[in-house]
């Protein structure tokens, strides 16, 4: 593909990268912000990720979408490529900080558990494509080995 | 260099091709000090407010406007493609409607003849909602998301549904399923991405104002590339019901205006807790259009004491050398309206752009695993229901989209959760508390919208991390889920009017109040910018 990623490691935890396009598609070498250090880079590690890499079929499967052969070829280098650039973040220190699930949580917005019935039936049937004698239809049910 | 202003189109073309015009335009409240003949283009006004006007002293009808804007879009939307959908027949009832009310001087709401472009990822029962995406052609919900009942209960009239990247997923408009929307600058650039369809209906006048959605910059940088205003509003401020999810942690609903009173007239009409969104907050609404302050009773210095911070980190290299001129320039009209600006670092800040895809991928692979043909949208016949699935989702999902659902799957698969959907968690509270400390020091932070100005349609399209970089001024306000306005502040060379530049301001948690303040202010008194694009000035 022709990208290369250099994830730079330094002791406060502040990463600088470059990424540079491949010729083949960009017209000029692109670099993402960068950070300013305080100290002086150290050395340069590759940046593959650490974790195998993603499992273009197994994944397709799990995700119950179908690729076709070309599909598996044109895609494995671009999620490659993405996936290697995620892999900077197991390089930061993140311990003993929180994960955050959104922004910012106010207290209980629940409602009270009952069911309510929803107006307008009929649009949500109209849109079922295969909708018979009030039965949504599917086709059969294979059991795989 | 840079071109900070424009006074009108052709004059601007003339003076470029004569000879390297580099004219440094010293903005002040009172007095011009340009170099040039023409004079200062009148910044601009609530159109909805002179709609307003406009049909209750009975000057024009309802309908006759609609038949303007109607034929605005017969005549540019061909070029343009901003519209999937427009609905003809609806608008001109609804307009006949609000003649007869007006007739019989009953109360018209705050959006009354105010013709609105929806995004079409937001819900419109009587229209098409498909997300840019095969995948729900022609699908007609059963509901209107509740930010579009609210409009519509304020008087708004829904024109059509514009064109977006597929599921949100896209920063150019380049991956809707459908068509390719041009920049009203430029026709052969984007008009950014993914509410490229809102952007650009609002800056071609094609309609007053424009729902967008933004996950990760979907509102600001289109805002930016199409010389528009857009604001992100704090995640929780809008409800998100009816809104087709990406990702659900990230999205807000976002408008569009070619003013910044506009845009705080309908974030007005739309914001409020929502019991059908959990997420929305029960904070209560303040009326964002008592900001509005007319230019004429400003003092000298409206912005005395206001704390600016600027993040250092985008105007660093990766930033188109005009854009950060563009920005200095920004910020000098700021300290002459009385701002205090002062550099500001944010530590954590490259790190939020990977977080954010994880994130975003993550999240969208669980949202769209409702897409399986079954109760809703295209459906692929099939003898066997995994078939059914995988086929339906083969052909209704774009590559972009199939991508994002496969990276996402990786991210929370058994074993790589804690590797990377957990980390990026972890990133997102580290990004929350930067942007909490700076914002203890200073009242607003400014940056630009996005590292340049609109590119050419196809130039990124082939190379997703390239694309991806793009996002790197935006995506951290969705991480942090603060609110931001983007306005423009300046044009650089290209195209034949040159290109628009948008500021974004980035304001604490439920502070669209300063944001709105401040950006009208800095846009009324902005000197010899006129930011309509050349299609809309022929019409």
């Amino acid at each position: 593909m022709g990208s290369r990623l250099m994830l730079i490691q330094s002791s406060l935890s502040i990463h600088t990268y470059r990424a540079m396009a491949g010729a083949v598609f960009a017209s000029k070498p692109l670099s993402i912000c960068r950070v300013q250090q305080k100290q002086q880079r150290r050395g340069v590690s590759g940046a593959r990720s650490s974790l195998d890499p993603p499992d273009l079929t197994r994944l397709a499967q799990t995700a119950r979408i179908s690729l076709t052969p070309a599909e598996v070829e044109e895609f494995s280098p671009k999620i490659q490529q993405v996936v290697d650039w995620f892999g900077q973040l197991q390089n930061v220190d993140l311990q003993s900080i929180e994960p955050a699930i959104r922004a910012d949580t106010e207290e209980s917005n629940w409602r009270d558990d009952l069911p309510e019935t929803f107006e307008n039936r009929e649009a949500i049937v109209a849109a079922v494509p295969n909708y018979e004698d009030s039965y949504i239809k599917v086709p059969k049910v294979l059991n795989k080995e | 260099m840079l071109l900070s202003s424009v006074q009108n189109p052709r004059l601007l073309y003339l003076q470029s091709r004569l000879s390297h015009f580099n004219f440094r335009i010293k903005s002040s409240l009172h007095t011009s000090q340009t170099l040039t003949l023409t004079p200062s283009p009148p910044p601009p006004t609530s159109q909805i407010l002179d709609i307003r006007k406009t049909l209750l002293s009975r000057e024009k009808t309802a309908v006759e406007l609609a038949g303007d804007y109607l034929t605005r879009i017969q005549r540019s939307d061909p070029k343009l493609k901003s519209f999937l959908y427009v609905s003809e027949e609806s608008v001109l009832r609804e307009a006949e409607e609000l003649d007869r009310k007006i007739e019989r001087n009953e109360e018209v709401g705050p959006l009354a003849g105010v013709y609105v472009g929806v995004k079409d990822n937001i819900c419109t029962a009587d229209m098409p909602s498909t997300a840019g995406s095969r995948i729900l052609e022609n699908y007609k919900p059963a509901y209107d998301a509740t930010a579009v009942s609210k409009m519509r209960e304020s008087g708004a009239i829904v024109v059509g549904k514009t064109n977006m990247d597929e599921f949100g997923m896209g920063s150019s408009t380049e991956a809707s399923a459908y068509q390719v929307t041009a920049n009203p600058w430029d026709l052969s650039r984007v008009p950014g991405g993914s509410s490229g369809g809102s952007a650009s209906a609002v800056s071609a006048r094609q309609c007053v104002v424009s729902l967008g959605s933004d996950t990760g910059g979907s509102v600001r940088q289109p805002a930016s590339f199409c010389g528009v205003v857009g604001l992100k509003p704090t995640y929780g401020r809008v409800s998100r019901y009816g809104l087709v999810a990406y990702a659900s942690s990230l999205d807000v609903i976002g408008c569009f205006g070619s003013s910044v009173s506009d845009t705080g007239i309908l974030l007005n009409a739309i914001s409020g807790h929502d019991r059908h969104d959990a997420t929305s907050s029960r904070r209560e609404v303040p009326d964002f259009t008592s900001q509005f302050i007319s230019k004429d009773i400003l003092d000298s210095k409206p912005l005395k004491g206001l704390r600016v911070g600027v993040i250092r980190e985008t105007l660093d290299e990766g930033v188109d050398a005009e854009i950060v001129m563009s920005i200095r320039a920004a910020v000098s009209h700021l300290e002459e309206l009385g701002c205090t600006v002062t550099e500001v670092s944010l530590p954590s800040f490259s790190l939020g752009l990977p977080a954010y895809y994880i994130l975003a991928s993550s999240e969208s692979s669980s949202n769209l695993s409702r897409y399986d043909g079954v109760r809703y949208g295209n459906q692929c016949e099939s003898e066997e229901l995994n078939s059914l699935y995988e086929n339906t989702r083969a052909h209704g999902f774009g590559s972009e989209v199939k991508r994002r659902i496969l990276m996402g799957t990786y991210a929370l698969s058994a074993g790589y959760y804690d590797a990377y959907y957990k980390r990026a968690q972890q990133v997102r509270t580290l990004v929350r508390k930067s942007f909490k400390s700076a914002l203890d020091e200073n009242d607003i932070l400014i940056s630009p919208a996005a590292p340049s100005a609109a590119y050419k349609i196809g130039e990124k399209k082939d190379d997703p991390l390239a694309m991806y970089a793009g996002d790197i001024m935006t995506v951290n306000v969705n991480l942090a889920g603060l609110p931001a306005l983007v306005l423009p502040c300046g044009l650089v060379e290209g195209g034949p009017a040159g290109l628009p530049v948008g500021l974004q301001m980035i304001g604490a948690a439920f502070d669209e109040e300063k944001l709105l303040k401040v950006g009208h202010i800095f846009e009324q008194t902005l000197q010899d910018c006129c930011f309509v694009p050349p299609i809309a000035a022929d019409n």
